[in-house]
């Protein structure tokens, strides 16, 4: 009897046609994607997108070119050459990242002992070439200045867990 | 005058061809116009189907979509692989794209309403059909790559599979009707919806329409191209406008296998309901809904089946179709000898 | 020999040696920052604590010696708590600000804290703040990290023998400071960055420029003088960042001249990248292929007498073979190593080489230096004289000019008069020479490169036999080279053939038009204005005097930048390696001579560098034999003759340029005016 039954299933097609059902009934539910450009879904204060370097509230950069964040990074992505600034302080002459290369770990931000590299809320920093994606240290200081605002406010949510 | 222009038109050699290219004109445009909006009703489908909102961007309900993947298509470079046969790489797919439109001449879209209203139409449909697969296999070979050229094996195998299939169908149908006429294959079918051959011939209906699915290599079926196994199939190689006419072929081609399930199974042009006013809406609007209804189904189908395994597909050709169409084929025949119902007697 | 028992481990040591030596013996290693092998015991970190069986408390093991029957236990609950102890109080005061300090990577504060800190600190109260030192170009000083250790006192006050560095005030107090600011006077200052364990004296030229981690380390030997000091070169890219002193107790202990460590930023500078040729007067960027071509249409047809070829002073042995054997077929005689016109030697090796060895001082008990100023031509090897001095019963001597060397010499006169008075026995000093069981004799350039050079030499040799310094045991005659390639050149025979010229005689000859090409092999000490109208093909590194006047340049490597062999001044023949690549395109100096051989139609017989190391060996069998000194044959050398009056002086007055590279070096630049402006202050 059961395979009659089987059989009879096969041949009327009724699994294949309690499936066509099933995505037609699904095709007429409301949609679950957010309408993307024109609506945002919610960004964790821990969202690691692109890099920024910070200044303090005084004008100065944070960086001091210890090259924590060099050493650390899985892909290689950062370069950093350093030399005594004109005050004697130790600050980078050249601070790159290949943004074709960084895999976002955020072991970077981790890393420095000065919350100097940081990767902000930004995640929409397509571009139409490569080479606007190897950001130098002039870049990442005017992503810092602008989106300071929001990373600080990051740092200050997060801040409690660390 | 009129006298003068109906000559011009029938008799001078000039006046016909001017009439056949118009014709052909008549019946492409539109076509490519339907396959440009299939492809966005295609991912408008699978997206409702997976709650997602689909293109939405481009124009209004993103209805320019099909507009702007063309123009990129137009505007991106076309690579030819260094180790491609040149020619038969360009060839191959122009060849898939004019085999998909020729078939177009037999097809019947009113009563009367035909480019060229042979007797052997359905052979016709079925020589071109089977043409189609060349350029595939061309594709294939001329790229000089092994994913291509596996996927041109498996289009190849799967094709002829199928094919066999297809043509027990269609020798059911002619038995049917008594013609291979396209027009008459239509007429045979009037009256009510039910009188259409999808209910009486209803298991070589599901035979005919699984077995264009795999024709056309769309899911369930779609291993030549299979993205995840090898790249694109026959298409890995293809970028920019050699990549369009595939695509333009591939979309032509399903229209067709749809027009072709209407021509044979839904009445064509008819009418469901054979009184006013249903019998008031042009044949044309009967057809192209009848068509639109089968192309809904291709992308629901994709929506809904997972791909299958090459064993299975051959397995389901010739172990499951291929004695099933042939004994409906034999059953058919026979009903019609002994119920006395042979056409045309 | 006393026995302990060390973490249960019985050992049986020397006699007079520490606890903490013992312990190394015993493969335990002891934490420490105050404690060097080198210097003397200070015992004031208290990093070494170790407990000792019947010892009321941890006893410091780096002062305490080792004694019979003692029982030291190293990883007791009771050190590992004193360890901690003493950690935390160096951190109190110490900024902990690593991510700027350049000892970052390398420290042995960060290091131990690892094992010994605590992960937060106990102390809320400010911490001290110390002012910076200006300690001179090489130096740089972050005061607030000192832990007081004094290794950079002491290593001052013993090794360098510059009572220039000490600490005032105590406790919290103490200081390390030179009284009144100013430059460290040594040529040896540059090791107070190794000795420092921490942060507080840091390199001045390589301040932020790199990290420890980044860079490549290679091992390789220093050409900037005779001494051969081994050195690792650390690369970051293609750029030599820093150089570093290797261990070697025969050769440099584990210290090395400033000019070693802190001329290597001459390699970025001045260097020639590609060839030239001059063309109209003036010097035109060239390919090889046309350089070449310059040079074979030069060469078509010129006779072999009338071609010479001058050796530099830091070329290495496959290069100076090249020359040789191209040279030779060529068929000129005129070939010379001896830029400066030293009057050495090539047939006996004991003639020319530093016979008993670096090591060989440590055993001399009477020293006598002819025409030399070791301190200023190989100032690790000055070092050594001066610990042999601190040691104690040795006679220190000197004829000739020769400034404070760090060590009292008893001044015997001038010139070879003296000399020949010595020889005969005629002053005090010759008596010490002769009941000294191991005299030494150290002849510098400074009395050999004269037109009396090769009587003064046989001077020094009739000298060292009567003061029986030469001895089956101990062989006391010593040459002190100032060019690191030359006892390499004298070994391959790179001095005038038969009928040929030396370097007098090829700018002589170059003046009177019967030398027509002359090749320098990176020669830049020669006087370039007595070419003449001589076609001058240079082949170096740096676009020093040579290049300056070539007709035809051809880029070579600098040191760091090629596998070579050199031979010190002890003749020991020792490997470079090669760290970077010659910038643009210069090419190792051996190929360049091959490539040129078979452009010239006489193909040199070797293409790889085991194949030109073979030709070395077979040349001159004393290269078969790497990292060891092999003993010269003593035999009869120099020529008794007339000598002049004039005073024997040091060829090199300005220590930190004496080189191409190191007069490219901006830090060798700001070395000499900072040097100056302590002489014109004292």
């Amino acid at each position: 009897m059961a395979s009659l039954d089987r059989t009879a299933r096969t041949f009327l097609l009724s699994e294949v046609v309690s499936g066509f059902l099933l995505t037609l009934k699904y095709m007429f539910k409301p949609k679950v994607t957010v309408n993307y450009p024109y609506e945002k879904g919610p960004l964790s204060p821990r969202f690691r997108g692109e890099h920024a370097l910070r200044r303090y509230p005084n004008g100065e950069e944070r960086c001091i070119a210890c090259k924590l964040c060099e050493a650390v990074c899985p892909a290689q992505a950062i370069t950093i050459e350093a030399e005594p600034r004109d005050d004697g302080s130790r600050r980078t002459t050249r601070y790159d990242i290949d943004m074709t290369k960084c895999i976002y770990c955020g072991l970077c931000q981790e890393a420095c002992p000065v919350d100097a590299i940081v990767e902000g809320p930004n995640f929409e920093f397509a571009s139409e070439t490569r080479e606007e994606l190897m950001y130098n240290k002039e870049k990442l200081l005017a992503n810092g200045d602008r989106w300071e605002s929001e990373i600080a406010a990051n740092l200050q949510a997060d801040a409690a867990y660390r | 005058m009129y006298a003068d222009l109906a000559h011009f038109f029938t008799v001078n050699w000039l006046g016909q061809a001017i009439v056949i290219l118009a014709e052909c004109l008549l019946v492409t445009v539109p076509l490519l116009l339907a396959v440009a909006y299939m492809t966005y009703a295609d991912r408008k489908i699978w997206a409702s189907i997976q709650l997602r909102r689909g293109p939405n961007v481009v124009g209004p309900f993103g209805l320019l979509q099909p507009m702007a993947d063309g123009l990129k298509l137009l505007l991106k470079e076309t690579i030819i692989p260094s180790s491609a046969n040149t020619v038969l790489f360009l060839i191959a797919p122009m060849i898939t794209f004019m085999t998909a439109l020729i078939a177009w001449a037999v097809v019947p879209f009113n009563d009367g309403w035909v480019i060229a209203n042979i007797n052997v139409g359905i052979l016709y449909l079925f020589a071109i059909s089977s043409l189609g697969v060349y350029g595939i296999i061309i594709a294939g070979w001329a790229s000089n790559s092994k994913y291509a050229f596996l996927g041109a094996l498996r289009s190849a195998a799967q094709m002829v599979s199928y094919e066999v299939s297809i043509g027990f169908v269609l020798v059911t149908v002619l038995l049917c009707v008594g013609s291979l006429n396209l027009t008459k294959v239509v007429l045979a079918q009037s009256g009510w919806f039910w009188n259409w051959f999808w209910l009486p011939l209803l298991p070589m209906f599901v035979i005919f329409f699984v077995s264009a699915l795999a024709e056309t290599n769309r899911t369930p079926f779609d291993l030549p191209m299979s993205e995840a196994e090898l790249v694109q199939g026959f298409q890995t190689e293809y970028s920019s406008m050699p990549f369009a006419l595939f695509f333009l072929g591939e979309y032509a081609n399903m229209i067709l296998l749809s027009a072709m399930g209407a021509v044979l199974f839904l009445g064509g042009w008819m009418s469901p309901i054979p009184y006013a006013p249903f019998t008031w809406i042009p044949g044309l609007i009967w057809f192209a809904l009848k068509i639109a209804l089968l192309l809904f189904v291709f992308s629901w189908s994709k929506g809904t089946l997972p791909r299958y395994r090459y064993d299975q597909l051959m397995r389901l050709g010739w172990k499951v179709f291929l004695p099933v169409s042939l004994g409906w084929l034999v059953l058919t025949a026979a009903v019609l000898q002994f119920g006395g119902w042979v056409p045309g007697k | 020999m006393p026995k302990l028992k060390i973490d249960g481990v019985e050992i049986e040591v020397p006699a007079g040696i520490t606890v903490l030596q013992a312990c190394e013996m015993a493969g335990v290693e002891i934490p420490r920052f105050c404690y060097h092998e080198r210097l003397s015991i200070a015992g004031n970190c208290r990093m070494c604590l170790v407990e000792q069986e019947k010892a009321p408390k941890p006893i410091a093991s780096c002062a305490m010696p080792a004694a019979e029957g003692m029982v030291i236990k190293t990883d007791t609950p009771m050190v590992k708590k004193a360890r901690n102890g003493v950690m935390e109080f160096l951190l109190i005061n110490h900024p902990l600000d690593c991510p700027i300090c350049d000892q970052g990577g390398e420290c042995d504060l960060q290091d131990q804290a690892m094992a010994f800190g605590f992960d937060r600190s106990r102390y809320h109260e400010n911490k001290r703040a110390v002012p910076d030192k200006e300690l001179g170009p090489l130096v740089k000083t972050s005061m607030n990290r000192c832990i007081h250790c004094t290794r950079c006192i002491r290593f001052a006050t013993e090794v360098a023998g510059v009572e220039e560095l000490g600490a005032t005030g105590r406790g919290e107090s103490m200081e390390v400071t030179t009284y009144v600011e100013h430059a460290l006077s040594s040529e040896l200052s540059g090791n107070l960055v190794d000795l420092c364990p921490v942060g507080a004296l840091t390199s001045k030229p390589y301040a932020f420029e790199a990290r420890s981690w980044e860079l490549s380390k290679t091992e390789s030997v220093d050409v900037l003088d005779a001494l051969g000091a081994n050195i690792r070169v650390d690369t970051r890219g293609a750029t030599v960042m820093r150089v570093l002193p290797r261990l070697n107790d025969d050769i440099n202990e584990e210290w090395i001249g400033d000019k070693t460590r802190h001329a290597v930023d001459g390699l970025r500078y001045q260097r020639l990248d590609r060839p030239y040729v001059r063309k109209a007067g003036k010097l035109a960027p060239a390919t090889w292929a046309e350089a070449f071509t310059a040079i074979a249409s030069k060469l078509e047809g010129v006779d072999g007498k009338k071609i010479a070829a001058i050796v530099g002073d830091q070329c290495d042995a496959e290069a100076m073979v090249a020359l040789k054997d191209l040279m030779a077929a060529l068929g000129s005689p005129n070939v010379d190593c001896r830029q400066d016109g030293a009057r050495l030697e090539a047939g006996v090796r004991a003639g020319y080489i530093f016979n008993p060895g670096i090591q060989g001082i440590d055993q001399a008990d009477a020293i006598l230096l002819i025409g030399t100023n070791p301190r200023l031509e190989s100032p690790v090897l000055n070092a050594r004289i001066r610990k042999r001095y601190l040691t104690g019963r040795c006679a220190i001597a000197s004829i000739g000019s020769v400034a404070d060397l760090t060590y009292p010499t008893e001044r015997l006169g001038a010139g070879p008069a003296t000399l020949r008075e010595l020889a005969d026995g005629k002053l005090g000093f010759s008596e010490k020479l002769k009941a000294a069981k191991n005299p030494l004799i150290i002849v510098g350039m400074g009395a050999l490169s004269r037109d009396d050079g090769t009587a003064v030499l046989a001077l020094a040799r009739e000298l060292a036999e009567k003061a029986n310094a030469v001895r089956e045991d101990w062989n006391g005659f010593a040459v002190l080279h100032t060019a690191a390639a030359r006892v390499g050149g004298l070994d391959l025979g790179l001095v005038p053939g038969e009928g040929g010229r030396d370097v007098a005689g090829i700018l002589e000859g170059a003046q009177a038009k019967e030398i027509e090409v002359v090749y320098l092999l990176a020669a830049d000490e020669i006087d370039t204005q007595k070419l003449g109208k001589a076609f001058v093909v240079y082949q170096g590194h740096h676009g020093d005097a040579g290049a300056h006047r070539a007709d035809v340049i051809l880029p070579g490597a600098a040191y760091t930048e090629k596998p070579g062999t050199y031979v010190n001044t002890e003749g020991r023949v020792q490997l470079g390696r090669r760290a970077n690549f010659p910038p643009g395109e210069a090419r190792e100096d051996w190929a360049i001579l091959r490539a040129l051989s078979e452009r010239l139609g006489k193909t040199l017989p070797y293409d790889t560098l085991d194949q030109v190391r073979s030709r070395l060996v077979a040349v001159s069998r004393s290269f078969a034999a790497l990292d060891q000194q092999v003993a010269g044959n003593w035999g009869t050398f120099g020529k008794a003759g007339p000598t002049s009056d004039a005073a024997f002086a040091s060829p090199i007055t300005n220590y930190y340029m004496t080189c191409p590279i190191s007069r490219a070096s901006r830090t060798m630049a700001e070395c000499m005016a900072s040097r100056q402006q302590l002489l014109a202050a004292e």
